[in-house]
């Protein structure tokens, strides 16, 4: 009789069917791997488990019970406890303050961090129970959630992509407490990751879901990562590396030359101290980082976003005024930003409107055949797969929107493009489509910037990787040299 | 009249002046702690005005015209609360339409009404200190303060850890609105003693801007209504000191100077991140 039991749970948006009668075995002492790419439904069922969701059909049993939670306390009634992808804590409040948010009855401090060190102890996971969680770091602030999580004795824990904020030493610590929960306390374990390498390391069994399907299971021991990648795909993967499903080959750089396109030079801003960094035509540079040390500031910088306080931008060799919005644009900077929906489209304006955004001419009046012409161009030559060029580009997939914003930033023939994890929330084509462009463009003289939290992407593509840790430049390597051991060791060192 | 008796006649007539807005202050920086910004304080003091001098008027009895501006007030916070937090209609228009709708009902109804006038009740005075504490206490040391917080900074995280958002913010309304009915009956009934139309006269927006000039806390935020109050003390004091001010300059200084605050301040301090932000539960 396993921990946890689902049979035919099935959930629709719409006419889009998320999970297609799932089943799932979880049983107590094991780590059960979940496994699948962005969309193919793990997130919507385990938000179903929690009661942040409804389901359409099926049944989840609980130790043979029939359970259904309406909402994340009833799931923790039921003995189910999620660690989320994004931290679910409270910034400004205090460690033990966020361990109790949740509780029932009379606050007492000094019980609540009696028990918090006490917790500490016994999994590992040291934290100051005092400390405001503003001021950790991302593998301390997993550490708190895992004790707040651990603390309302789950008998399943499920965790979703929990590495994906952390370093690599972070990682291996995490998984090495998961184990202790899972042989001496006889918990259940569910890891959801699309890391195939990080499912292999750490789980007794796996279930892999495709398009909202299971389409196969296996003891972890008795299949390998050539099998789950193609599970998990639907076919063989060309571009396996840098889509991080098996581990990289080395990768022979191209040859760069003539003076950088792109220089940085002394940038500071909010979460940034003194980033040099330069880009030259013919290369593709990425700039890997765990998440939160800096990235995200970079690209926010080069979207013009946020002006920096000191420190200068330079495309071709000029100067740029990052006070000037659109300067960056017009000095010949394409940016495919990190958070398209914040940053790069209107999701509620057409496709071909958002297509031809950066290219509407200067009289008063718009050229609507011009635009119009454009917008067919670019959709055909980047294979934008959309019903109707007048359709909103929120009905667009992922994918799709990313190839419009890619379109459009290249249109301008741009001298520098910068890419801030471009691949997320893609599905395995999509990313494919893109590397191969990106390879393309540089392979045509472009200077590329690849800014990216997946150490598998930056060794896939880039011919140079800059390591950026704490909002500084901690390292860089050639490609030839790169191995993960060395980039999670600069990304380690610097954040430590 | 010597210096000495001209300070202390300035000095507790801006105490006075200063209760309303610190009673409202108290309502106003727990309701924003927990992410609501409500611009119906004005309307939540202006009805309770006139609600608790039409009942004390009716009963004779000043407790219970105070009680009846409690009443009024926190109808109006359940009412913006419901609206903002249930159905999700921006707080902003919400609070517009509230202001406006409890200016033209007051205006209305004491046309067509006499009242009188009654002695000033000063005692209620006292009430403050301990509902500046109890304010606190709630906020900083009780389980349910704590929630209003989380609420307040990232109502995300709140639902998943299983707090009602929408709950909570609704019962932060009703707080705000008990304490500003209060703030409002205690200027009717307590300070003047009578009600006029619009007598409030946008002391729930300076209510705002105290929380703001205080920058989310609690002992700053009544400095801001001491600063205020003594504006307005100053106001009224002026002329029968000799000193001769354009009159309608005078009745803007606090505004004024709430302005000036707001400039100077209103960017410097951190405030509740989901401040102003209604949630709505989504897809991730």
């Amino acid at each position: 009789m396993g921990a946890l039991t689902l049979r035919g749970i099935t959930k629709r948006y719409g006419t889009v069917v998320a999970c297609d009668a799932v089943d799932l075995d979880v049983e107590r002492g094991e780590i059960h791997g979940l496994l699948g790419e962005n969309g193919a439904g793990k997130s919507t069922l385990m938000r179903i488990l929690l009661g942040l969701e409804t389901r359409d059909a099926g049944t989840i049993l609980r130790d043979g019970r029939p359970v259904t939670a309406g909402s994340p306390r009833e799931a923790v009634a039921l003995g189910i406890g999620m660690v989320h992808q994004h931290f679910s804590l409270v910034e400004p409040l205090t460690v033990w303050e966020n361990v109790i948010l949740g509780d029932t009855g009379r606050i007492r401090r000094s019980r609540a961090c009696a028990e918090i060190h006490e917790m500490s102890q016994r999994y590992g996971l040291p934290v100051d129970p005092l400390a405001t969680v503003a001021s950790l770091s991302a593998g301390e602030r997993q550490r708190v959630e895992l004790i707040k999580c651990l603390r309302r004795d789950p008998a399943v824990l499920i965790l979703d992509e929990p590495t994906s904020v952390l370093t690599r030493a972070e990682s291996a610590e995490l998984f090495a407490v998961l184990r202790r929960v899972v042989r001496s306390e006889g918990r259940a374990v569910v890891l959801i990751s699309h890391k195939l390498a990080e499912i292999t390391a750490a789980t007794d069994r796996v279930t892999v879901l495709r398009h909202g399907r299971v389409v196969f299971r296996s003891a972890t021991a008795a299949t390998d990562v050539a099998e789950l990648a193609r599970q998990m795909v639907g076919r063989e993967v060309a571009d396996a590396a840098a889509l991080g499903l098996i581990p990289a080959a080395p990768h022979v750089p191209e040859k760069a030359q003539g003076d950088p396109a792109l220089r940085i030079r002394g940038l500071t801003a909010p979460g940034l101290t003194g980033i040099d960094l330069e880009v030259r035509p013919g290369e593709i540079a990425g700039l890997y980082g765990a998440e939160g040390n800096g990235q995200a500031q970079i690209g926010d910088v080069l979207c013009g976003l946020v002006t920096p306080d000191a420190g200068t931008v330079e495309v071709g060799g000029v100067p740029v005024d990052l006070r000037t919005p659109g300067a960056l644009h017009t000095a010949g900077l394409g940016i495919v930003p990190e958070d398209r929906h914040r940053a790069a489209v209107v999701p509620a304006m057409s496709v071909a409107a958002n297509l031809t955004m950066k290219d509407l001419g200067t009289r008063v009046w718009l050229d609507r055949r011009r635009l119009r012409r454009r917008a067919r161009e670019l959709a055909a030559e980047f294979g934008v797969v959309a019903t109707s060029l007048d359709a909103p580009l929120s009905s667009l997939s992922g994918g799709n929107q990313q190839r419009v914003v890619l379109a459009r930033e290249l249109s301008g023939d741009p001298r520098v493009l910068v890419l801030a994890q471009p691949t997320q929330g893609l599905d395995v084509g999509a990313a494919e489509d893109l590397h191969e462009r990106l390879r393309r463009c540089a392979h045509d003289g472009m200077a590329v910037l690849l800014i990216s939290t997946e150490i598998e992407e930056v060794l896939g593509l880039a011919d140079r990787v800059l390591v950026i840790a704490s909002g500084r430049v901690a390292g860089e390597l050639h490609a030839a040299e790169a191995t993960p051991e060395q980039l999670g060791m600069l990304v380690g060192g610097g954040a430590g | 009249m010597n210096l000495l008796d001209d300070l202390g006649t300035v000095l507790s007539s801006s105490l006075r002046l200063t209760a309303p807005l610190a009673f409202a202050a108290c309502g106003e920086y727990l309701a924003e702690r927990a992410g609501t910004l409500n611009i119906s304080v004005e309307a939540m003091m202006l009805g309770a005005a006139f609600s608790s001098v039409a009942v004390a008027g009716a009963t004779g009895s000043a407790t219970t015209g105070l009680a009846a501006g409690v009443l009024t007030g926190a109808l109006i916070g359940l009412i913006h609360g419901n609206l903002a937090h249930r159905l999700t209609i921006n707080t902003f228009v919400v609070g517009l339409v509230l202001n406006a709708l409890v200016l033209g009902l007051t205006s209305f109804l004491i046309a067509g009404a006499t009242f009188g006038s009654r002695p000033p009740q000063r005692w209620p005075l006292l009430l403050l200190p301990g509902i500046v504490l109890l304010t606190w206490w709630l906020v900083e040391r009780s389980r349910w303060g704590l929630e209003l917080r989380a609420v307040g900074e990232n109502p995300r995280a709140a639902d998943m850890t299983g707090i009602r958002v929408g709950l909570r913010r609704r019962q932060a309304l009703l707080w705000c609105g008990a304490l500003a009915g209060l703030g409002g009956a205690y200027l009717a009934v307590g300070e003047v003693g009578s009600f006029n139309q619009n007598m409030t006269a946008g002391r729930g927006y300076l209510v705002i801007a105290a929380v703001i000039f205080g920058g989310w806390r609690l002992g700053r935020t009544l400095v801001g209504c001491a600063v205020f109050g003594l504006a307005d003390a100053l106001r009224l004091a002026l002329p029968a000191l000799g000193v001769t001010l354009n009159s309608q300059l005078l009745i803007a200084a606090p505004y004024l100077l709430a302005l000036l605050a707001m400039v100077l301040f209103a960017t410097r301090h951190r405030r509740p991140r989901a401040l102003g932000k209604p949630f709505v539960r989504q897809e991730p």
